[in-house]
């Protein structure tokens, strides 16, 4: 029978995996069993040790976050959105639930009856498969391999990785030893262990016909069931488990589960009717799994298209959230994640170079704001500027033109990278930041003598930079220019001490936060404008005031400080301290929400960490009375 | 002021025994219920649709739904109005009294939720008088009500709509009483756990 809501949830199947490989007819038939679940905010629908359900979910609407328990901390293992099955253990496991599911904000789930979508498994491969393949991924439970059941009962849970690390190739060992079938198991094992292996292919005219591993020695020969003397052939396990070369971390997993072994054998066409090419074992696909910035950084350059780049950032967000569960020093998680963004910023404009030819004039691409400070932990919006050389006038247009063309292409990839195009366009793709290296000097110079004159937006971003792609001798250039004017240029540091105070303060006269009043964001304490953006300003200020040369880094900015100006090197010391503690706030608000972490739930910050957040604030007092003190700042206000 | 006496007398449709004999037990069931009528006045206007599905321990039960058009042949030609659109539309179709005791039966005794609840209970008694029934014995929840209550607001009301765009419930294409009845089911679990109720 169908109704028109079984049509609605029918329609709203066929648009997510697996429902839409299976006809009409059966997702109508389905739908008329599912039973519809409201789950408020936090409230959770299962939990771990929870006997299992008689269904599995699929979320309709809103974010269910899975976690584990592990070292009495929470762990998110996975989000969940619109479309995305979770709850899958019933179909593969007798215990119970290893994970919890919790709504993450107020969801409607649709509860799918084990008992009808069975068949629908049983008939369709595509179906198993996929739900194979998402709870591999939901538990990524290498214990799991071992009992013959598919399913043992721990969750060995490995730091928070995306689907996608599932995915990425595998490497292994390529030259595995190989034996002959007539050895003696005793010379065989003398074979394996001067390798320092823990298994060898037995192969006939360099095919595989088996395989020894520790296990057989262990099992068979030390148990004295076969004496030394045998020939290896009587101990090997035969036929070997054969897959193709390039195979995935997924993949290799499903065969080893598939087939409950803990090696696989690559042969050249995936048969045992090959030739060997090496040999996978259970060790290979942990450390596959590992999360690795070198490895990231191996595949940004190798990588052709925004798609594998985008693959690249989600895996860095993995790293950085994984880090920050360790307790990893702020500093180095930004010096790891600002590398690799620098590294995917300089493969963009590599990929648009490759598409549009080679450049008609040496350029430099300067990343800018966040990114140019090496403090971007986020997806925040990219800014970026570029700058070439001076050409003769004939040429001048042409020269732009291909300029203007690169930097719209890089953008956009960067765009499709997950980085949003900045609002107020400090892009390289808009007209005006993208110009010759005589143009930017006037820039500059006219933006550091006449301040406020011919706009008063200039914008303290372009005062951050660093380079991406291009022409070193460009960017010094640029450097110059800037220190050049700043000596002795009280009229520039007063507007940007003006600038630096005018953000609204975080705490008001009663000491309670300053929150936002309206807008979607009402009720949450903004972070970014309100304690973050003060400090980095006045970081940038009073360095450059200094004369402080090629120091990008907010916090480094405040050590330098304190070293150049030991007077006040207290004040200075908890500027840089407040500003870890601000931008991990941040960072952790992002990461929870998958946003910019712009503006703090502060209704979900336990007391503790509203003491935190407050006492970390404190120093922008300080620092506010040094700015107040050494610039006149009476010139602009 | 003798009228029960009437009634007393009076012999019920087998249905409606059946109706009553189930209000000894009590319910866990829920039915959320949408009408489409003629108009807003219970002893002239007439029933064009029910949507109903039911929820039970705080799950919506896609499979148990109820949706019936009635094709007002009488009521629309005395009118003038034509029921094309009536008979275009997917739901199955029955006469009035057929329809009637289809609903009966489906809700039994069921704690009706609606969105002005009152208004279909009128409506639906005034049909059951012409069968000769009694009047509806089930508990009714209504909506609007309830999200009044939770934000304790007294003179404003609040349309289906509103309240769906209040809970951010998505909308539908989709236009019938049916879809109304499941936006109905799902704001009544917001409510309901929202409120506390059991």
């Amino acid at each position: 029978m169908s109704n028109a809501i079984s049509q609605r949830v029918a329609d709203f199947l066929k648009e997510h995996e697996p429902f839409n490989y299976l006809p009409y007819e059966d997702l109508i038939q389905i739908a008329n069993t599912i039973r519809v679940i409201n789950l408020e905010k936090h409230k959770s629908l299962f939990q771990i040790n929870d006997v299992l359900h008689d269904s599995f979910y699929v979320v309709a609407s809103g974010v269910i976050h899975l976690t584990v328990i592990s070292d009495a901390e929470e762990t998110l293992l996975n989000k969940c959105y619109a479309g995305d099955i979770f709850g899958l253990r019933p179909f593969f496991a007798k215990n119970n639930y290893q994970m919890t599911a919790k709504a993450r904000e107020e969801s409607i789930i649709y509860a799918i009856p084990i008992a009808t979508f069975k068949p629908f498994v049983a008939q369709n491969v595509e179906v198993l498969n996929f739900l194979l393949e998402s709870f591999a991924v939901n538990t990524k439970n290498s214990l799991d391999s071992q009992n013959n059941g598919l399913m043992s009962d721990s969750v060995g849970y490995s730091d928070n990785q995306s689907d996608m690390m599932y995915f990425q190739s595998l490497s292994y060992n390529k030259a595995p030893l190989k034996i002959s079938s007539e050895i003696a198991i005793k010379d065989a094992a003398q074979l394996v262990t001067e390798n320092m292996v823990d298994s060898a292919i037995i192969i006939d005219q360099s095919y595989p016909i088996g395989i020894v591993t520790d296990k057989d020695f262990r099992s068979k020969v030390a148990t004295g069931r076969f004496p030394l003397s045998n020939s290896i052939d009587k101990i090997m396990a035969s036929p070997v488990i054969t897959v193709t070369e390039n195979i995935s971390v997924a993949e290799a997993q499903l065969v080893m589960l598939k087939h409950s072994v803990s090696h696989l054998c690559v042969t050249h066409d995936g048969t045992d009717k090959s030739e060997v090419k090496g040999i996978i074992s259970e060790h290979d696909l942990v450390v596959a799994q590992a999360n690795n910035p070198g490895v990231l950084l191996k595949e940004i350059k190798r990588s052709q298209t925004s798609k594998e780049l985008k693959l690249v950032r989600d895996k860095l967000t993995d790293i950085i959230q994984s880090s920050i569960n360790k307790n990893i020093p702020l500093t180095h998680i930004n010096s790891i994640a600002g590398e690799i963004t620098l590294a995917i910023i300089k493969r963009a404009v590599e990929q648009s170079i490759l598409d549009l030819g080679s450049p008609p004039a040496r350029f430099a691409w300067l990343s800018i704001g966040s990114q140019g400070r090496k403090e971007q932990l986020l997806l925040t919006d990219q800014d970026s500027i570029l700058v070439f050389e001076d050409v003769s006038a004939e040429k001048y247009r042409d020269v732009k033109d291909y300029f203007l063309k690169l930097a719209k292409k890089t953008t956009s990839t960067l765009e499709k990278v997950g980085f949003a195009a900045c609002p107020q366009g400090h892009m390289a793709s808009n007209m005006l930041w993208c110009k010759s290296l005589t143009d930017w000097t006037k820039q500059y110079n006219s933006w550091m003598n006449t301040p406020g004159e011919n706009s008063n937006e200039i914008s303290s971003v372009f005062f951050d930079y660093e380079m991406a792609f291009g022409e070193q001798k460009i960017e010094d250039a640029i450097t110059e220019t800037i220190f050049k004017n700043a000596k002795n240029n009280v009229l520039f540091f007063d507007y940007l001490g003006n600038d630096a105070l005018k953000k609204p303060t975080p705490l008001n006269f009663f000491k309670k936060f300053n929150v936002e009043e309206d807008g979607e964001n009402k009720g949450k304490f903004d972070i970014k404008t309100r304690a973050l953006m003060p400090l980095i300003d006045g970081a940038r200020l009073l360095v450059m005031s200094n004369n402080i040369k090629g120091i990008n880094n907010t916090y480094l900015r405040y050590k330098q400080l304190a070293m150049v100006d030991p007077k006040f090197s207290e004040v200075y010391l908890n500027c840089a301290d407040s500003y870890l503690v601000l931008s991990k706030f941040r960072a952790a608000e992002g990461l929870k929400n998958d946003s910019s972490g712009q503006y703090i739930n502060m209704d979900e910050l336990n007391k503790v960490d509203k003491e935190k957040l407050k006492n970390a604030l404190a120093p922008m007092r300080e620092l506010e009375e040094l700015i107040k003190d050494r610039f006149q700042l009476t010139q602009f206000s | 002021m003798l009228d029960w006496l009437k009634n007393i007398s009076k012999e019920h449709p087998e249905f409606w025994k059946n109706y009553t004999s189930k209000f000894e037990k009590k319910s866990n069931r829920y039915v959320s219920l949408s009408l489409e009528t003629t108009g807003l006045n219970p002893n002239k206007d007439v029933i064009l649709s029910f949507g109903a599905i039911a929820v039970v321990n705080d799950t919506i039960l896609i499979g148990d739904t109820f949706e019936i058009a009635i094709p007002q042949y009488k009521y629309l030609h005395d009118n003038g109005i034509t029921n094309d659109f009536l008979l275009e539309s997917a739901q199955p179709k029955l006469a009035e009294p057929a329809a009637i005791e289809a609903f009966i039966n489906y809700l039994g005794n069921a704690t009706l939720v609606g969105h002005r609840i009152h208004f279909d209970v009128e409506m639906i008694n005034e049909a059951l008088e012409k069968l000769a029934c009694g009047r509806l014995k089930n508990e009714a929840l209504d909506i609007e009500i309830m999200y009044k209550k939770l934000h304790d607001i007294g003179d404003k009301n609040f349309s289906l709509d509103e309240l769906a765009n209040l809970f951010k419930i998505p909308k539908t294409e989709r236009i019938s009483t049916t879809d109304d009845a499941f936006t109905i089911a799902l704001l009544f679990l917001k409510l309901k756990s929202r409120l506390k109720l059991q």
